[in-house]
């Protein structure tokens, strides 16, 4: 039984990771270390997993990156969304709010 | 594990990959453990938090060959593909190992058997109607046309069906590896 949960509750963070990324990316354009922080404090997710994502969500045309010149060492490379990403984002929302709607209605009829 | 450590264990994880792409991503992580220290964090911590470098660059690389196959549909890109799934590791891509290679097996089978008939229908096309067939030569030249003409269909049916075959492959290798625990394990 325990096994199972495990199974669950990692399986539900693998699969929100990328909306979790584009929902960041979206309120502001931002650098992996601390997408990469936020992600891991907030659900609990191992830093590495954000850099094969970002370089998935960049080669799918979702975000694209831009180097900033910092005071301290060399440029720091941001994303930020693309049309493609931002349409992307909405979409996954929507079908994710239905979802949880959806999964909330039955487990609150089965309390 | 020093992050020394770590970086050599993700480059030797790598190898194989463009050398752009392995630098690309190697940078990647460098910044990821300055700004960490930065942030007052010990390497261990850092590397800790990271994952394991291999799995890591096993993602990294399969990502890399799904990625080639989506872009270019030839043969090398194929067995790019199918090597990326093969080096994920998972254990139900083993146990289907023996199924895939059968299917693999059979569909060149039958690629052989269409070039085949294809030169069959050539020779007696050809060749037909000097050699004083039944039904006379225009009945040699009109079947040898139809052989050839039947070869080819069906040579192009299974091209469509051996993309589809690893198109199908590609989605269930990454169905699979974004399920796979290790990535997302904190202490990977």
């Amino acid at each position: 039984m325990e096994i199972v949960t495990e199974t669950i509750e990692i399986q539900l963070k693998k699969g929100v990771l990328a909306l979790c990324v584009l929902a960041l990316l979206s309120r502001a354009d931002s650098y992996a270390y601390e997408i990469a922080s936020r992600l891991a404090k907030d659900i609990d997710m191992g830093e590495g997993t954000i850099y094969p994502l970002m370089r998935r969500l960049q080669a799918d045309g979702l975000v694209e990156t831009y180097l900033v010149e910092s005071q301290s060492g060399p440029p720091r490379k941001y994303y930020r969304l693309t049309d493609a990403g931002r349409g992307s984002f909405t979409q996954q929302k929507t079908e994710w709010a239905a979802f949880t709607r959806a999964v909330n209605d039955i487990l609150g009829a089965g309390a | 594990m020093t992050r020394a450590d770590f970086m050599a264990r993700l480059r030797s994880g790598l190898a194989g990959l463009p050398a752009a792409t392995i630098e690309d991503i190697a940078a990647d992580y460098e910044t990821h453990f300055a700004d960490a220290q930065a942030a007052g964090r010990s390497e261990q911590e850092v590397a800790d938090a990271l994952g394991a470098p291999g799995r890591l660059a096993r993602e990294l690389r399969a990502e890399a060959g799904l990625k080639k196959w989506e872009e270019q549909k030839n043969p090398s890109a194929a067995a790019a593909a199918i090597f990326a799934v093969l080096g994920l590791g998972a254990i139900d891509i083993i146990v289907l190992l023996p199924i895939l290679m059968g299917v693999l097996g059979a569909m060149f089978g039958f690629f052989v058997a269409v070039i085949a008939v294809f030169f069959a229908g050539g020779v007696v096309f050809a060749a037909g109607p000097f050699a004083d067939p039944p039904g006379g030569p225009v009945t040699a030249i009109l079947g040898g046309l139809g052989m050839m003409a039947i070869a080819t269909s069906i040579g192009a049916l299974l091209t469509l069906a051996t993309i589809g075959l690893v198109n199908a492959l590609v989605w269930y290798a990454r169905l699979h590896y974004r399920l796979l625990k290790p990535a997302i394990d904190p202490q990977g």
